[in-house]
């Protein structure tokens, strides 16, 4: 077969990102609820036969990084591939069975050229209820998955084209919001086909091999970058423990150890010695930390290199089976962001010993999930839903940014006004938390403080944070960031600090509740930081002394 | 005939360009001329004296000039703006330092956003608090609006942002503010965000609000020294000047509302292309303008421009209504690279001006978009420019030579792998535009303009399955020939928020203050009542929705009947663009919005003379899909009723276009090139 050149591939590289792109719009065009529309949680990529991911809509990096891992199970364990038919869709948001938590559903189907399966696309969307202990099936208190909403294990939704009423039906019954639900399923349904025509077209412009072709070329031009990087670290091992607070349930700290070994042009992360799986939600199936680890691995090293799985080739991920990293059905893991987050930060805080001027300080590492369920006069229920952020690690080209969504998610803030227009809260601040980031060379981002009053009779607050023991480290002497801690001040006055991770706390008229998120940690010797840079936090706030 | 004169002058970087109607004889002229960035008005005056010696006509018969400045947009991309201050609820001065949290650059590690234009230790809270009913919680308390204000003083600021929590919804706190502000710190300017941006979202209005006040103080002494450079040179005429919806406004509004400006750049090409969709009967264009650096697609459906109510500059929101444009960073001076992984990446850097392409020896040595065309034989060593330049191939060459090794390919290969993939670069970004519009490539035709769209256009129309591209008069100053027959826009909004049915009555008294409002505005313009036109729209959406349709509204008319219409309109824009309707859920409206239009008098220009007979063309050696050819290059201005048919090139002065194979080009009677598929 006569390989085609580095022409042809870049043309139907940019194609294949354009169906990613296509996918992405028709959701964003059709998808109903507000987590969907407003906070962009959703992700779609195209595959090859295999089940590798080779292009995608860039939003989300815990999305992306894991798509092809549950395709790839898919087809090893449930549908091999000469299963699927031409319109056959797959459905799944089972962590059991290569899911993310049980709110993520995944959808995918085949693409053909004639007779032959020449790839897939996938949608991934986070869906704004799937039942279980808690509205927006974030239960805190859960213990086995069977709490934490319907499983839908993999199932083909649609045979030939033709969509499988029953499981929309059985799905529909135990959610809380179904016509949302319906809504962003129908649009997962409709990406898919826009995916299909426009990979067909590709097909149609450039033909079948060449399409195959560039394929491996796209996937085999980003493993050759990745070694690359890979190759130029330092030949020695390094080894960095993280330690997270708790599980919300039981004791902590939970203990997450990494041992990172270069061989050649591949690496090795180990996550030996690391806590078992705990019982409450905040577990990480191999999946879930196989993708963490590849979004720092590729943030660390290869920013620049295209986001494919040729990418993850050269890295071996060793996890312990039953552990905190590698649960085992049926752990809870809907709370998984509070582990997933710093098993990038364990990552990167090994990789800081081998090339340590690449490397930031820690961020907050925490989607600071809240939920605020009110019930109207009506009987109308509400739940006000948000997600915060904190501060950035400070680096050696300058300081963490603050108040910044990083890492692992991406999301933006909702405003003020859009809420308080919405809900029955209002807000009495909205600000940065000085003196919050780690002091060094480069000091870390500031984290932010909102805090709200509820003027419903009553409300029902559940949370799901982290880092109120175990600030975000420094650097090369810089200083950790600080804590993060959730009050609520009562109308008299008085007020109580809770714990990271609840749900089910009362509220009433008038109380308020403040959220405070950690700032990052510094970057090098405080005593090397620049006179200016002091006087200049000092002048704006950033610091008070 | 009249013998009024209507004058656009288009400022660019490195030309002013300027078209000309005169009413004696209803010729339209175009010109261009040097820029002087230092003081813009400085070019514009002597290229209006210059155009008027060269065309004839009487500076005296000068009825109105309309001017499309850089002027805001340059001060802020610069940061060459005064220092300010903001003014919010108390509690909320972190608001601009927050903004919305989203990173951009998924992968990036080393995280240092820019900091914001107004420091954090220049943002003063003040005791007030309104609901998102509109209703009071917390009184203003004035004397912290005095505090604010010694402080202010004392921190030396010349332009104060107001902007308040809800203020969209009752903005008397923000007035009684900012008259407080006024009487404290003369001299000083005063935004409000209630009267820039009357719009939900409190980091979004807030931007806009900095931006205005900001660029108060630019706007207003560049207005002043235009004013008074053109009564020194006794062109004392109306003035206006062009604003990101695509029309123009007073000088006296534009140093009020200078964020209006901001993104006015597209408004001119915009104009034009909406003009053309009329004069060619092609009601959907896609308008490409491709320059040195950038690629910009606009499109018009149904004869209307695409228009949105937010866009961005360096980053910074801005949410006012402006014509809306994709971007992207790929122009003929566009640097193709190899990358280590062994792809062949064009841009995002780009050789600009200077020092260009390598072709240009002017000390460029990476291989560009143009160099890449040069090599192929698609542009005329001798006659770039209008033959002011000559180009050097071998320079070109030189430049691919590192690429061609790295890739294994020869030179010529790499030249049209470079345009292979500069081409899926354009038709990925206008099939993306479409689409996420509801919008297929079927159903338009790509009009091209600016310098370097001219050789991609045709295959880029392949790329998308269209079948005619239209290359218009005078491409290089298209922008300034829209500007010429643009009108005054005002745009007005009250944000509601509520059920749309039932809403009758309170629409009708929006409206009858909007209107009042405008007829203050049109007043100030001295628009005659004849010239007056108001068009109204309702942003509506589903009840719980995030996302807000524009939906048209005939007159002013809310009275039950018009209310039913217009829901039923909604939900069929919503089809269109969401592929879904509920036609049995609640309407709710957000804004009701009002485009307040004074026209501007305009001579009638004549039609165009009889076209010349042809002259034949040369022809000359072109790398055609992979092979050499001898290939016939007309003349524009010689085509007469020929037809070029491809592989051909037509070349005109300040562009050249390349129409492929399958593809035959003519004049059209408008005076557009147009390029033709062959079935």
């Amino acid at each position: 077969m006569e390989t085609i050149g580095p022409v042809r591939v870049e043309v139907i590289r940019n194609a294949l990102v354009a169906a990613a792109e296509e996918m992405s719009l028709t959701i964003w065009r059709t998808s109903r609820s507000t987590v969907v529309r407003e906070i962009l949680d959703y992700s779609t990529a195209v595959f090859d036969s295999r089940g590798q991911n080779i292009a995608q809509s860039a939003r989300i990096p815990v999305h992306l990084n894991s798509m092809s891992a549950c395709l790839e199970t898919l087809l090893s364990a449930h549908f091999p591939l000469d299963g699927w038919q031409d319109g056959d869709i797959v459905i799944t948001n089972d962590p059991y069975s290569g899911g993310q938590h049980l709110p993520d559903i995944m959808t995918f189907r085949p693409v053909f050229a004639g007779e032959t399966r020449i790839g897939f696309v996938g949608t991934l969307c986070h869906h704004v209820d799937v039942g279980g202990g808690a509205a927006g099936s974030y239960y805190a208190g859960a213990r086995e998955i069977f709490q934490e909403g319907i499983r839908i294990p993999p199932l083909k939704l649609a045979e030939r084209g033709v969509v499988n009423e029953a499981i929309l039906k059985m799905v529909l019954a135990n959610v809380r919001q179904p016509d949302e639900t319906s809504g962003d399923l129908q649009a997962q349904i409709a990406a898919l086909g826009i995916g299909v025509g426009a990979v067909q077209r590709i097909i149609h412009r450039y033909g079948t091999p060449d399409l195959m072709q560039a394929m491996q070329a796209i996937l085999e031009g980003s493993e050759r970058m990745m070694r690359a990087a890979i190759a130029s670290l330092p030949d020695r091992t390094a080894h960095f423990v993280e330690l997270v607070d708790d599980d919300g349930q039981t004791e902590g700290p939970i203990r997450l150890s990494v041992r990172i070994e270069r061989q050649g042009d591949g690496i090795v992360i180990d996550f030996d010695g690391s806590s078992p799986q705990v019982q409450g939600p905040v577990n990480n199936t191999r999946a879930m930390t196989c993708s963490a680890v590849y979004y720092a691995v590729l943030a660390a090293l290869g920013a620049e290199i295209p986001a494919n799985s040729g990418c993850y080739r050269p890295i071996t991920v060793r996890v312990p089976p039953g552990s905190v990293v590698d649960a085992q059905f049926p752990a809870p893991v809907t709370g998984r962001m509070v582990v997933n987050h710093r098993i990038a930060t364990a990552v990167f805080g090994a990789l800081a010993q081998l090339i340590p001027a690449r490397i930031p300080a820690a961020y907050y590492a925490i989607s600071y999930v809240y939920a605020l369920a009110t019930v109207e006069a009506t009987g109308r229920r509400r739940v006000y839903f948000d997600i915060e952020v904190g501060g950035w690690g400070g680096h050696a080209g300058g300081d963490g940014a603050s108040a910044l969504s990083c890492g692992l998610h991406n999301n933006t803030n909702a405003p003020i006004e859009m809420v308080e227009a919405r809900y029955p809260v209002t807000f009495t601040h909205y600000g940065l938390i000085p003196d919050s980031g780690g002091d060094g060379q480069h000091r870390g981002g500031l984290g932010l403080s909102r805090a709200f009053r509820l003027d419903a009779d009553n409300g029902s607050l559940s949370t799901n944070f982290e880092r109120f023991r175990h600030p975000p480290y420094g650097l090369a002497g810089g200083k950790p960031g600080s804590l993060s801690r959730t009050t609520i001040t009562r109308a008299d006055g008085t007020s109580i600090s809770l714990a990271s991770k609840v749900s089910g706390i009362a509220m009433q008229r008038g109380d308020v509740l403040t959220i405070e998120t950690s700032g990052g940690g510094g970057w090098g010797d405080p005593a090397e930081r620049a006179e200016e840079a002091r006087s200049r936090d000092l002048a704006e706030g950033y610091v008070t002394r | 005939m009249t013998t009024s004169v209507r004058i656009a002058v288009d400022i660019g970087g490195t030309f002013t360009d300027i078209e000309v109607l005169d009413g004696a004889t209803g010729l339209v002229h175009q010109f261009k001329t040097p820029s002087t960035p230092r003081d813009p008005s400085v070019g514009l005056i002597e290229g209006i004296r210059q155009a008027s010696r060269k065309f004839g006509f009487d500076t005296a018969h000068i009825e109105q000039i309309l001017h499309g400045t850089t002027i805001a947009t340059n001060a802020v991309l610069e940061r060459k703006l005064p220092d300010g201050a903001v003014l919010t609820t108390a509690g909320f001065e972190d608001v601009l330092a927050i903004g919305r949290h989203g990173r951009r650059d998924v992968y990036a590690i080393t995280l240092s956003p820019p900091p914001p234009l107004i420091p954090r230790r220049h943002a003063f809270g003040v005791v007030e608090r309104v609901r998102a009913d509109g209703s009071v919680e917390t009184a203003l308390d004035e004397a912290s609006v005095r505090a604010a204000a010694a402080r202010i003083r004392e921190a030396g600021a010349s332009a104060v942002a107001v902007c308040f929590l809800h203020a969209y919804a009752n903005p008397a706190h923000e007035r009684r503010a900012g008259a407080i502000l006024a009487e404290e710190l003369p001299g000083v300017a005063i935004s409000l965000s209630s009267d820039i941006s009357l719009e939900i979202r409190e980091y979004e209005r807030l931007s806009t609000t900095v931006l205005n006040a900001l660029l108060m103080p630019v706007v207003s002494v560049y207005a002043a020294s235009l004013e008074s450079r053109l009564r020194e040179a006794d062109l004392t005429r109306q003035i206006y000047l062009v604003q990101s919806n695509g029309g123009v406004s007073g000088l006296a509004k534009a140093a009020r509302e200078p964020a209006r400006l901001l993104l006015s750049g597209p408004s001119g090409g915009a104009a034009a292309a909406r003009r053309l969709a009329a004069a060619l009967d092609e009601p959907n264009l896609i308008a490409v303008d491709m320059g040195g650096t950038s690629f910009d697609i606009s499109v018009v459906h149904q004869g209307a421009v695409a228009t949105v109510n937010e866009g961005e500059i360096d980053g910074l929101p801005v949410r006012l209504p402006m014509v809306e444009m994709r971007t992207i960073g790929a122009g003929g001076g566009s640097i193709a690279w190899v990358d280590n992984g062994g792809r062949l990446r064009i841009g995002p850097h780009s050789a600009g001006a200077l020092p260009g392409p390598a072709c240009y020896g002017r000390g460029g040595l990476e291989l560009t978009v143009t160099d890449a065309n040069l090599i192929l034989g698609r542009l005329d060593a001798k006659a770039f420019m209008g033959g002011a330049m000559t180009l050097d191939r071998d320079k070109a060459v030189a430049a691919a030579a590192p690429l061609a090794r790295a890739l294994g390919l020869s030179v010529e290969e790499v030249a049209a792998g470079v345009i292979a993939v500069i081409n899926s670069n354009l038709s990925t970004a206008i099939r993306l535009s479409l689409f996420e519009k509801g919008l297929d490539p079927d159903d338009f035709a790509l009009l091209s303009f600016g310098g370097a769209g001219g050789v991609h256009a045709c295959e880029v129309a392949d790329d998308l399955g269209v079948n005619r591209v239209i290359f218009p008069e005078h491409a290089s100053t298209l922008s300034a020939w829209g500007i010429l027959w643009s009108d005054i826009t005002h745009d007005l909004t009250t944000t509601d928020i509520g059920p749309l049915e039932g809403a009758g009555e309170k629409l009708a008294r929006h409206a009858a203050r909007m209107t009042a409002e405008a007829e203050r505005l049109f007043a100030e313009d001295g628009t005659p009542e004849a010239a007056r036109e108001l068009r109204f729209s309702l942003d509506l959406r589903y009840a719980g929705q995030a996302f807000d349709l524009p939906v048209p509204v005939d007159g002013a008319d809310f009275s039950p009947s018009a209310l039913a219409e217009i829901a039923r309109r909604f939900h069929a824009v919503h089809r269109q663009r969401f592929s879904y309707d509920e036609p049995h859920t609640a309407v709710e409206m957000v804004a009701l919005r009002l485009a307040a239009i004074g026209r501007l008098p305009k001579p009638v220009p004549s039609p165009g003379t009889s076209r010349p007979a042809g002259t034949a063309p040369m022809m000359r050696p072109v790398h055609v899909d992979g092979r050499v050819q001898d290939v016939a290059v007309f003349d524009r201005g010689g085509l007469g009723d020929q037809v070029a048919r491809g592989p051909a090139i037509v070349s005109e002065t300040y562009t050249s276009s390349y129409i492929p194979p399958g593809w035959n080009a003519a004049i059209a009677s408008s005076g557009a090139l147009i390029a033709r598929r062959l079935a």
